[in-house]
């Protein structure tokens, strides 16, 4: 039995260089977090000798002269570590992932086709190369031995059967600890750091007996790997389950009920799929290949994350849509009446000549109806109709309201609507908390206007407990001009609405807030309510200057 | 007019955020004519806020909010009102002062500290003289409306008015702009009309300007363990709770001018001011038939008799005068029941045996030396007793007790608690105020930065005393890696400027205690300190000497512990009784020692710089030692006195005086002022001041200096010593002298009182070295020196000292018996890193029982000992077969063991464990980390029995370089070799001098030197040079780095552990040090070793 193991030392590095290969030669840094904060996640060899190490921050490196910086990228890396599966994957069926930076393949039975082990050592190395990866690889009679030895050894090494414990015996001991498979055995590195055992073959060395009795099991599984002695199977990486679909059209399809009828059978051929493996879907991707150039990209995201702004690109002439579901679901013509809403509401733009259909597999949605708990409406029925409203009002206008816990007017924010609470926890749980959001906003809605608030101070006022004074609130707010006297407004009129305008009567008021004055975005505002004298009656409004830009406006009236 | 009426003070502790004296500014700028201070459950402010109010000329009435349990007397019908809220009070008259601090302290003392409630019976008790408001947002009235509405709210009002007095409550109203404030306004009208209780506008300030707030908020975030962003709408609405004018006020309250009138009647009414405190002097219980002061004169004569019974006839009568004058003053003061308090104290440590010494300016009282309370004779030394006390100051003694630190200090304290009852006795509080490191974590905690980032913008805040023009902020934020110029890193160096000095929290102080004859809650609050069985009140030290309240300080010296455990060693092993009074005084061995500045662990003379001075001031006598003490001091290094003094000392400048007159003021230091004391006298002759002025000129220069205050003072002395003659250049110097001493000088008496406990701790180390050690090492961190380098001067000094042995080690250095010397220093097992004082006790009572006959018989025998313990013990050697494990037991003794000391197997075996002992083997570090390691694992009952001996393992002996690493790692010193000894072929070999060469190479020879960096100083009189001191085998050597060179080589000087020097050799009247042209670092080991840096 043969392993070979390509391991690319510095992957964040190597990820980074792969997609720009001309900083090979030039100090780089990967940086990761946040700005201001960011830090040195890993650096080539010209970077460290120009005395870059891992933590530093942006700018103690950006002091090193000529100093490339890139931030991590996971979809470099990504990409770099698809590359690699693919390099071990041309070579062999077996292919371990072992970790990010570490692949190890079976070579049983490749000399007949790829020729002696060393010849396939070097082969792995030079497909990497011309994948843009700098690799080390190493041949072993075992996975493991061949992963430390590609860990230790820079180039191609091949460790012929029986001399395991020789070459691994020359490494050091925290190439053992560092390995993929050890990385909990962290405190063993300060018992051997205390012993004395600085390589592998101190290491092996130790008496059986006695090193099971101070490390116990682990001691002695580390002893085996270091004498090379283990044996083990690999767990080979198994091909992604694949749910797509494709058609290709003899004529383009210019209309949204053909292009419905084909997506339909495609859907139902998917589902069916999903089906026989007892599997659902909650993301749907649609690409549609258009007969020009013209083409328009967006991304359907009903979830938390805003949503991106379409964008046209010339140059590409496929138009994708990708539909994320709150819940797992397996229902054909479902899918289908939301393609139909979403491409309505997202029409292509251009005639169609392919259509290709593809289902991200997801477990199926296991729920059981609790008898106390109110029933809620189908998930595929709310999904249909938000959807539904959302071609209607526009898909960052649909969902739910959750306040923001701020002085901000208007602090709220969108959540996605759905009855999601109601089914995974407890249901005495989401009432609860359902409660609890609706004190909070009644309380808060309670403590905004008060009855007698539009009176001025000096006007004693008695208001009966049941009096309502409700607020219209202008979306969005009026600009308007105030005349202003004494630090009080007189008069205001309003160019856009003529009817906002007149004498003020009595005002009260200001009422101040102003705050996140630790951010860029601090704010400060002042309210007035007032009365204003319009040709036929009084009418009451809240006007709001925004203190930062002077700005006057009508924020609503009340009733 | 407008009065404002409800403020409360960073005191308050996370809630307000300006100082007293900043909102008595914002008052005295908008010409508000009075203002009161409601801290939260406290008056903690109130003395800086009465002493600021004091000198605007601005009435200051003092109040507090107190948390209140709600109550309700219909709670049983109508469900009760759950939560707290916060009661304004104001103190009207004393009576109401005291009421409330008798409040405070009842609901504080029985809470955990930080905690505690007022319930209504202790408000009912406490009601007298004291005037309530309904408060604001977290007030009784906006508690009652929100939890039960009008009714409640009617309610909770007529209580108020039920318990404190219908005239004495005010229904408060506040303006900031709210429009639920304005809701609970018009209820708070109605219920006030309904009641006929009167209407009060204040604005509930919490800050003293509009951009405070931003401090407030952050407050707000970290009392709520919240970040800025999280803290949502607990943060401030807006920023109107600052002062307003009374312009504003009335504005705000146009429709309402009757809240705004009330604030002046309300005003009017409050007549208590913190002047009218009521404290009275504590009395001392004094025989039938007694006073006070007849009882001090008797134990005056006493001590006069023990003092001065066998003195010269003329000193006897000139004391005799002394103690008479002092006497009469202190009858006039009625101050002799302090006296006698302290005398008291005094009197119990010298029964319990318990080493005190009284320094400061009590040393100059010729009572307190005759009643035993300080060493150092002051009519002998001609000290001047108004530093001490004066008519004219108006302030009183105080007087500072040095104790050993720790127990015995604890021991005196207790005894204070006991004689004087809780309340009678109390420290003073430790006001911890926000300084940069503190600043900077909660800051950014605020702003929500990780642990991470917190860590490194808090240590950018470096530590150097000397800050030049590139310590600014910035480049500190960028050499910690941080973009000052990103905005929120900007907003958060704005934040940690403006929090500086305010208050964070109430700590205890380490040794005042204020005392008051039982009454000491109706003076100040009292409240429980973190530490079990002590009380602390809301004053700190200086608060408490402002409002004249005499405190005692109980000073823990960490030398006095050293000098008691010295004489413990000395009579335990040396078999000789050594008492610190009689010691020789002129002891010619001491003098040579300090002469060669070989100080090294000796008290206050063994800094670098004192070090540098010695050789050149030559101390012959005790009283150069006073001079020594006190002249490496800032006052003499600013007021440029050292260099003078020390060139007339050495013949090479004449003795001159500033004028003829001051020669008998400045006679005895060679012409220039060294201590305050003289300057005190230079201001009575030169410019004709009284004893109390001249206290009073000093204290003006002092700490609280204020511009004004010193011009006036300034002016007078100029003055005076026109008239009397002195000339220009001689004024520039006095005043100059003056202004640099006044700060930063010794006081003769507290010098001569350090200059006593120097000689001690010289003479102890001169004669009983391996005593002094110990006691030294056991009493650590204290002193200059780290633990490696005082091990390393003993051992030059030929002590042998033993490394740490689980077989003979104490938990405490001990000594051994050794040859040739006397006695071998064996360490103690508190100096293995991370043992645990509990573990390491418990590993000496059970080897009292009977040794450790294998690593696995002390595994099991002490439990209590953790794994990473018994690695460390195993690492630097404790546990090594050579010194430990090689006593055979023998059978008598096993017999002899208790059974739990044995194991199941030991009693039915005949030939128990005796197996390793026979062969003796020898087992070095790793063999017993491997031992140590089988030892932990729990083999289960069965096999945990069985006895295993003590075996050689497969692992390699420890070469030089790691067991070097282990002991510096496990101790933090090493008893082998110096590291540099290990290396010095190499060292020879490119030309690194040893310390001891130095003496012998002459002046301005080019060399290099060098060493483990064990001190790095930037003295902030030093103008950016660094000093570093580097400790070889043989010495230390000395290195001046310039400011230039140590820009180039900043990281390299901070961080190197070892360092060579290359420069030019000064050697000046025996000082010598290397003057670096160059500096390169060493590669001399990998183990851990430590600096004293920055002091």
């Amino acid at each position: 039995m043969s392993y070979a193991c390509i391991f690319v030392p510095d992957f964040p590095v190597e990820a980074i260089l792969r997609a720009e290969p001309e900083l090979r030669s030039r100090p780089l840094a990967v940086l990761e977090g946040k700005a201001p904060l960011e830090k040195v996640f890993a650096a080539n060899a010209s970077a460290i000798r120009a005395g870059v190490s891992a933590g530093m921050t942006r700018p103690q490196v950006e002091a090193c002269p000529n100093l490339i910086l890139r931030t991590r990228s996971s979809l470099r890396e990504a990409a770099a570590h698809a590359a690699l599966l693919d390099c071990a994957q041309s070579f062999s069926p077996g292919v371990e992932d072992t970790r990010c930076d570490t692949l190890v393949l079976d070579l049983d039975g490749l000399q007949s086709l790829f020729g002696p082990l060393p010849k396939i050592a070097r082969a792995l190395a030079r497909r990497a190369c011309d994948l843009g990866l700098e690799t080390h690889v190493a041949v072993a009679s075992n996975p493991d031995a061949a992963v430390l030895v590609a860990r230790g050894f820079s180039g191609a090494t091949v460790i012929d059967p029986g001399k395991e414990a020789e070459i691994l015996g020359r490494l050091p001991v925290e190439v053992l600890l560092g390995s993929a498979e050890n990385e909990d055995s962290a405190p063993l590195s300060e018992t051997f750091h205390r012993w004395g055992i600085r390589d592998l073959r101190e290491l092996a060395a130790l008496p059986d007996v006695a090193l099971s009795e101070r490390l116990g099991e682990t001691g002695i599984h580390l002893q085996k790997l270091a004498r090379g002695a283990v044996s083990r199977a690999l767990v080979p990486v198994e091909p992604p389950l694949v749910f797509e679909e494709a058609v290709e059209l003899e004529y383009p399809v210019m209309l949204l009920e053909p292009l419905a009828f084909l997506l339909d059978r495609l859907l139902q051929q998917i589902c069916a799929r999903l089906n026989a493996r007892s599997l659902a879907t909650q993301e749907l991707r649609l690409e549609l290949e258009l007969v020009n150039g013209y083409a328009e990209e967006i991304a359907t995201d009903n979830g938390r994350t805003p949503l991106t702004r379409p964008c046209r690109a010339q140059t590409r002439q496929v138009f994708r849509r990708i539909l994320r579901l709150p819940v797992p679901l397996l229902d054909a013509r479902t899918f289908l009446k939301l393609l139909q809403l979403d491409l309505k509401a997202h029409p292509p733009g251009a005639p169609i000549v392919k259509i290709h259909l593809a289902a991200e597999p997801a477990k199926s949605r296991a729920a059981q109806s609790g008898l106390f708990v109110p029933a809620s409406p189908e998930p595929e029925k709310l999904e249909l109709t938000l959807a539904r409203i959302a071609g209607i009002v526009g898909e960052d206008k649909v969902g739910s309201l959750e306040l923001l816990d701020t002085h901000r007017p208007e602090g709220f924010r969108m959540m996605r609507f759905g009855c999601g609470e109601r089914e995974g926890k407890s249901s005495r749980a989401g009432t609860r908390s359902g409660n609890s959001k609706i004190e909070d906003l009644s309380a808060r809605l309670k403590s905004c206007p008060s009855p007698s608030l539009p009176f001025p101070p000096c006007v004693t006022q008695h208001c009966s407990e049941d009096l309502v004074t409700a607020l219209r609130i202008f979306r969005p707010p009026v600009g308007i001009t105030v005349t202003v006297h004494e630090g009080k407004p007189t008069m205001i009129a309003c160019t856009k609405r003529r009817e906002i305008h007149g004498e003020i009567l009595w005002t009260a008021g200001p009422w101040r807030s102003t705050g996140d004055w630790w951010e860029q975005t601090g704010w400060a505002r002042e309210e007035w309510d007032v009365a204003v004298q319009a040709e036929t009656n009084i009418v009451l409004y809240r006007l709001v200057r925004d203190l930062l830009r002077g700005d006057w406006f009508v924020e609503g009236s009340y009733d | 007019m407008y009065i404002e009426l409800h403020a409360c003070s960073a005191f308050s502790f996370l809630k307000g955020a300006s100082l007293p004296e900043d909102l008595i500014e914002a008052c005295a700028n908008l010409n508000m004519p009075a203002m009161a201070l409601l801290d939260r459950d406290g008056v903690y402010g109130s003395p800086r806020f009465h002493m600021a109010a004091k000198k605007a000329k601005i009435k200051a009435h003092i109040g507090a909010e107190i948390t209140c349990q709600a109550f309700s007397p219909q709670s049983a019908v109508e469900g009760c009102l759950c939560g707290e809220f916060r009661l304004p009070l104001l103190a009207a008259s004393r009576l109401g002062y005291q009421n409330l601090c008798r409040l405070i302290t009842r609901m504080k003392l029985r809470a955990a500290k930080g905690e505690g409630t007022a319930q209504e019976e202790d408000l009912d008790e406490y009601a007298g003289g004291l005037i309530c408001l309904t408060g604001g947002d977290d007030g009784p009235f906006a508690h009652a409306l929100a939890h039960g509405g009008m009714d409640q709210a009617r309610l909770r009002t007529e209580q108020l008015a039920g318990i404190f007095g219908r005239n004495n409550v005010y229904v408060e109203l506040q303006r900031h702009f709210h429009r639920e404030q304005e809701a609970r306004n018009r209820a708070a009208i109605e219920i006030s009309r309904s009641l006929r209780l009167p209407l009060l506008a204040t604005n509930g300030v919490s800050y003293a300007s509009p951009r405070d707030r931003e401090l407030c908020d952050v407050f707000t975030a970290l009392r709520h363990h919240r970040t800025l962003t999280t803290a949502g709408r607990l943060l401030a609405r807006n920023s109107e709770r600052h002062v307003k004018s009374p312009k504003e006020m009335r504005e705000l309250f146009a429709d309402l001018p009757e809240a705004i009138a009330n604030t002046m009647e309300l005003s009017s009414r409050l007549k208590f001011t913190l002047k009218d405190l009521g404290y009275e002097f504590p009395k001392y219980p004094v025989p039938q038939g007694e006073t006070m002061m007849s009882f001090l004169r008797e134990r005056t004569r006493e001590g006069f008799q023990q003092r001065y019974g066998r003195a010269e006839a003329e000193l006897q009568d000139r004391a005799r005068r002394q103690i008479e004058r002092e006497l009469k003053l202190i009858e006039k003061l009625e101050l002799a029941g302090y006296f006698l308090i302290v005398w008291d104290l005094i009197r119990f440590a010298r029964d319990e045996n318990i080493l005190v010494q009284g320094r400061g300016s009590a040393a100059n009282s010729a009572v307190c030396y005759s009643l035993g309370i300080t060493a150092v004779d002051p009519v002998r030394m001609d000290l001047l007793f108004e530093r001490f006390l004066s008519e004219e100051r108006g302030e009183w003694p105080d007087i500072d007790l040095d104790l050993p630190s720790g127990d015995q200090r604890e021991r005196v304290i207790q005894y204070l608690y006991r004689r004087y009852g809780e309340r009678g006795a109390a420290m003073t509080a430790n006001v911890i105020t926000y300084r940069s490191r503190m600043a900077g974590r909660e800051m950014g905690k605020a702003l929500g930065f990780d642990p991470e980032t917190l860590e490194k913008v808090s240590a950018a805040v470096s530590n150097w005393e000397y800050r030049d023009a590139n310590d600014a902020f910035d480049r500190r934020f960028r050499d910690a890696g941080l973009d000052l110029n990103h905005p929120r890193l900007r907003k958060y160096f704005e934040l940690c400027v403006a929090v500086q000095d305010l208050p964070r929290h109430l700590g205890q102080h380490s040794g005042g205690m204020v005392i008051c004859q039982g009454q000491l809650d109706s003076v100040v609050p009292l409240e429980p300190a973190s530490m079990p069985g002590r009380v602390v009140v809301q004053w700190d030290k200086e608060d408490c000497a402002d409002l004249g309240i005499i405190k005692v300080d109980l000073l823990g010296l960490g030398m006095m512990a050293v000098l008691e455990e010295s004489l413990h060693l000395i009579r335990h092993h040396y078999r000789e009784d050594v008492s610190l009074a009689h010691l020789p005084a002129d002891d010619p061995s001491v003098y040579s020692t300090l002469q060669k500045a070989d100080t090294i662990g000796m008290f206050q003379i063994e800094s670098r710089a004192q070090m540098s001075c010695l050789p050149r001031l030559r101390p012959k006598k005790f009283y150069d030692i006073v001079v020594q003490v006190a002249i490496i001091r800032p006052g003499p290094i600013v007021g440029q006195m050292v260099n003078p003094y020390l060139q007339r000392r050495q013949g090479r400048e004449q003795v001159s005086y500033p004028h003829p007159s001051l020669q008998p003021v400045l006679e005895r230091t060679l012409g220039v002022p060294l201590f305050q004391e003289q300057l005190l006298r230079i201001a009575m002759v030169a410019a004709n001041f009284s004893g109390g002025e001249a206290e009073e000129l000093r204290r003006a220069m002092g700490f609280k200096r204020s511009q004004a205050r010193m011009k006036e003072i300034e002016a007078r002395l100029r003055q005076g010593m026109q008239q009397n003659g002195l000339s220009q250049e001689a004024q520039e110097q006095i005043i100059l002298s003056i202004t640099s001493f006044a700060l930063y000088g010794f006081p003769e008496s507290h010098a001569a009182s350090f200059a006593l406990i120097a000689y001690a701790s010289a003479y102890l180390k001169c004669h009983y070295l391996a005593a002094f050690t110990a006691a030294l090492l056991n009493n650590q961190p204290m002193g200059f020196y780290h633990p490696s380098t005082i091990v390393k001067d003993a051992q030059r000094h030929g002590l042998k000292v033993r490394p740490i042995a689980v077989m003979q080690s104490e938990w405490n250095c001990t000594l051994e018996a050794a040859l040739p010397s006397p006695f071998a220093l064996r360490l103690g097992l508190r100096y293995a890193r991370g043992l645990r004082e509990e573990a390491g006790q418990a590993l000496v009572r059970q080897r009292q029982l009977a040794p450790f006959v294998s690593i696995r018989d002390l595994v099991h025998r002490v439990p209590e000992l953790r794994k990473d313990e018994l690695h460390t013990l195993a690492e630097i050697g404790a546990l090594n077969s050579g010194s430990s494990f090689e006593f055979p037991v023998s059978s008598e003794k096993q017999k002899q063991l208790p059974r739990f000391a044995r194991n199941d197997n030991e009693v039915n075996d005949p030939h128990p464990l005796t197996t390793s002992h026979s062969k003796n083997l020898k087992l070095h570090r790793r063999d017993a980390l491997w031992q140590v390691e089988r030892a932990v694992r729990r083999s289960g009952p069965l096999l945990d029995a069985l006895p295993e001996p003590d075996s050689q393992s497969p692992l390699r002996p420890m070469n030089q370089e790691e067991r070097l690493v282990a002991d510096f790692r496990g101790t933090g010193l090493t008893v082998g070799p110096h590291p540099m000894a290990y290396h010095r072929a190499r060292m020879n070999a490119i030309g690194i001098r040893m310390a001891s060469e130095l003496r012998g190479i002459p002046n301005g020879k080019y060399l290099r030197v060098g060493g483990c960096v064990i001190a790095r100083q930037r003295p902030g009189t030093a103008k950016g040079f660094v000093f570093l001191s580097l400790e070889d085998e043989t010495g230390v050597a000395n290195a001046i780095i310039a400011p230039d060179l140590f820009q180039k080589n900043r990281l390299l000087l901070s961080s190197e552990q070892f360092l060579m020097v290359e420069g030019i050799l000064q050697n000046q009247d025996n000082v010598i040090s290397v003057k670096a042209a160059r500096v390169a670092p060493l590669s001399i080991t990998h183990a851990p070793t430590e600096s004293h840096d920055f002091h």
